[in-house]
């Protein structure tokens, strides 16, 4: 029984210890970039990391990120380039605790910059390929167009790329819908895969707000980038709700800007300074008629 | 202040040794070069605090995120409460009639010019870099209770230093031929500041008009700039602000402080410069009945503002409370409402207590006590933020004031003593004309 103890007391504290770990599956770890790490990746991945990762992660090697719990590790530390590429690649697109998941905001591609970024400050690095897959040679420039089937309520998307001069459809490759919001990109129901004809049908749903006259923009991705490299459409179709709300910021109101100002407010506050300061004025006027009095006076 | 001025007063030889009595102690003397010198030193260690706050901004206090009013804004709502004490005495009492506020007025008026012109100077501070103040006039909303406080800090003073400087001007005549004492300059500040008094009846009547509407205008533009300063924190949603009595609770907070402020400055003036026949027994005694009062009113207030949040202790609420009744602040908290006014009100009711120096010890505490309860009502509200605080370094969880923090509101505090020690050094500090027609009055009454 005692003996039981330990053992539930060893097991439960290298749980604990391994919490701290941040295991990342085999088949996720081998996940390798489909395209070689160049300087013109490093440069575009740079820009990248500048905007969305040095405010905690700080520069690499100088050791100042922002003083989180756990703190960011610094993108040339041993801990970070321990990490294979997929390994990163994982933990960017799941994040975790503070790390934020940047699964919906970078694609895939500028993930992989990233990386090829960050291994720059490691001389050790050698890079391995994703070797091509056939698919990905075979579905280079898919384009996708974007439609709205008023009948059926769908929107449609049809999927096609370029063999020569001839253009195919794009069978089986899986595709996601967004709508964009103010913040961010809104899913659409669930990915779904392209039928023979490279058609896909998205049901979308009837209460989404879209603008004066309904318009909304949508957008949809192929997810499986290394299969087809990185391929997306946007496009305004009139499927939302027309919504005709005049902006919270356009009637006078107190959270308006000075143009703004309630005009009950201005007149209020004029009507109390030009008061205040205007008896000021008149008390200054009596000061000088004193001196004046005083002047003659003395005559 | 009655509207005619009989000026017979003029004439009474009274009025010599009056004159003589008060203006004895102005110029330049060796404990006012001491005094100074002391101020001065410590005032330049203040300002290179202050230069290093120029050269790496805020970073270098403790505020951060979540803590951005911390100090500085609990020193500046300090002031302005101190400040107020000028409206108190000479408007609100003296246009009620009360004889006795007379040879207080001034200092009161003082101590308003002092406070109200470096609490400006404090929201300055408070903005890192000086030039930001341009912002205020460049961008400001009039929305925005930040500009309705500028614009009353700025009328007050305005009207505090008119305040102050009317009713000095017949005396600055009467002074200007009894000043041989002094240094040159100071009789030729007097000669220009004095616009050519001469003590006649159209100018007393002008004058005294002129002050009578000041006197009445000061009234609503204090309500205004407390009142206003209390909606800085009152117009948010955050629990130990979201309150509807912020106006009055700070009014009276401010009579409790400014004339706390008054009795110290009267007890060192009336020590210093022996002016003891003015600066009466009499005038303590009724310094601590003025003290009982306004904390009485101001203990109410407390109450109300406490008990009714705590007796329904909504979640947000309960945190906030919970950190001054026994939390963190619980010290603090306790301190200044039992020692800075409980035990001052006990006290002052006894007469025993309303003595010149005891009064003194009383008012110190109740002073000192009063800048900690700011302290208390600016910062802790900000330790809780709606959502929670998570994954930030640890040093912005809690507000800890630094040293250059410290010393730049040391260094306030000092400027204040300056502007007060430079006004009551160089200026006669009691009504020098009130007084010697308040004892012609008399003496004639008495002849009938
Ligand atoms: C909001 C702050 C924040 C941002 C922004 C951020 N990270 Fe992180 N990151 C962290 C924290 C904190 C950790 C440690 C998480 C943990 O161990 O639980 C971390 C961990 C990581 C790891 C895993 C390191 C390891 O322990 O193996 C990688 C890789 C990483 N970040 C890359 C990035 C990249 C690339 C970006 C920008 C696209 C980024 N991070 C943006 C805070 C951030």
């Amino acid at each position: 029984m005692k003996r039981y103890f330990i053992l539930l007391i060893i097991v439960r504290f290298s749980l604990q210890l391994s919490a701290q770990e941040w295991v990342v599956a085999p088949a996720d770890a081998a996940l390798k970039s489909p395209f070689a790490f160049t300087d013109s990746t490093r440069k575009a991945g740079e820009a990248i990391y500048v905007a969305n990762c040095k405010s905690c992660h700080g520069d690499p090697g100088k050791n100042n990120a922002i003083q989180l719990v756990p703190i960011p590790p610094d993108a040339a530390s041993v801990k970070m380039q321990a990490n294979t590429d997929g390994a990163m690649h994982y933990k960017l697109i799941q994040g975790r605790g503070p790390m934020p998941s940047f699964k919906n905001t970078l694609s895939s591609t500028d993930l992989w910059r990233v990386i090829s970024f960050m291994r720059g400050y490691n001389p050790k690095y050698v890079q391995e390929v994703a070797l091509p897959t056939i698919a990905g040679a075979a579905a280079q420039n898919v384009s996708i167009k974007l439609d709205w089937n008023k009948a059926s309520g769908q929107v449609e998307a049809s999927l096609t790329s370029l063999k020569g001069q001839v253009s195919q459809p794009v069978a089986g490759a899986e595709v996601k819908l967004f709508a964009k919001r103010y913040f961010g990109n809104l899913p659409v129901d669930e990915a779904r895969k392209s039928d023979a004809a490279g058609k896909v049908a998205f049901n979308f749903p009837k209460d989404l707000p879209g603008d004066s006259i309904g318009n909304v923009q949508l957008i949809v991705k192929l997810t499986d980038e290394v299969a087809y490299g990185e391929a997306s459409a946007e496009a305004t179709l009139a499927v939302g709700v027309p919504t005709n709300r005049p902006a919270l910021t356009a009637p006078r109101a107190m959270w308006g800007v000075l143009a703004k100002a309630p005009i009950w407010l201005i007149f209020a506050y004029l009507l109390a300074v030009l008061t205040a300061w205007g008896f000021i004025a008149y008390v200054i006027s009596q000061i000088k008629a004193i001196y004046r009095a005083g002047s003659k006076e003395q005559l | 202040m009655a509207s005619e001025v009989n000026t017979d007063f003029l004439q009474d030889k009274k009025l010599d040794s009056i004159a003589a009595d008060i203006l004895r102690p102005v110029g330049i003397t060796q404990g006012f070069v001491v005094w100074m010198g002391f101020l001065g030193i410590s005032l330049m260690g203040c300002i290179y605090a202050y230069s290093i706050q120029w050269d790496k901004g805020l970073i270098v206090t403790g505020l951060r995120d979540y803590t951005s009013w911390g100090m500085y804004i609990a020193n500046f709502v300090f002031f302005v409460a101190t400040s107020l004490v000028g409206m108190l005495i000479s408007s609100i009492l003296g246009l009620i009639g009360f004889k006795w506020v007379k040879p207080i007025a001034r200092i009161a008026e003082i101590i308003a010019v002092a406070f109200a012109a470096v609490a400006g100077l404090v929201i300055i501070i408070d903005m890192g870099h000086p030039e930001r103040l341009g912002n205020v006039f460049l961008y400001g909303r009039i929305q925005s209770p930040i500009v309705w406080d500028v614009t009353v800090v700025i009328t007050y003073l305005t009207i505090s230093i008119l305040l102050y400087f009317l009713p000095l001007i017949p005396d600055l005549a009467i002074s200007k031929g009894r000043m041989n004492h002094t240094p040159k300059w100071l009789q030729n500040l007097y000669e220009v500041m004095s616009v050519k008094w001469q003590h006649t009846p159209e100018q007393y009547r002008l004058l005294m008009k002129a002050i009578r509407i000041l006197l009445i205008l000061i009234i609503p533009t204090a309500f205004a700039i407390h009142t206003v300063t209390s909606w800085l924190f009152a117009v948010t949603l955050r629990p130990g602000w979201d309150s509807t009595i912020f106006g009055p609770y700070f009014l009276t907070g401010a009579f409790v402080a400014g004339s706390a402020a008054v009795v110290i400055v009267m007890y060192f003036v009336r020590s210093n410069y022996k002016l003891d026949k003015y600066l009466t027994n009499h005038h303590f005694d009724m310094m601590g009945k003025l003290l009982v009062l306004v904390s009485i009113v101001y203990l109410y207030f407390n109450i109300n503002e406490y008990l009714v949040p705590a007796y329904k202790m909504k979640t947000a609420e309960a945190i906030h409370l919970h950190d001054l009744f026994v939390g963190e602040y619980a010290v603090m908290f306790w301190s200044v409402q039992l020692l800075g006014l409980v035990l001052p009100i006990i006290l002052l009711l006894f007469s025993f207590f309303r003595k010149p120096f005891s009064m003194l010890i009383i008012s110190i505490v109740v002073l000192v006590a009063a800048w900690f309860k700011r302290f208390l009502i600016v910062v802790p509200t900000q330790d809780h933020p709606f959502l929670p605080k998570q994954y930030v370094p640890q040093a912005w969880m809690v507000y800890q004031p630094t040293v250059i923090e410290t010393a730049i509101t040391v260094g306030t505090l000092l400027l204040v003593l300056i502007i007060i020690t430079i006004l009551v050094k160089f200026f006669p500090v009691i009504p020098i004309w009130e007084m010697a027609e308040e004892q012609h009055e008399l003496d004639h009454k008495s002849q009938k």
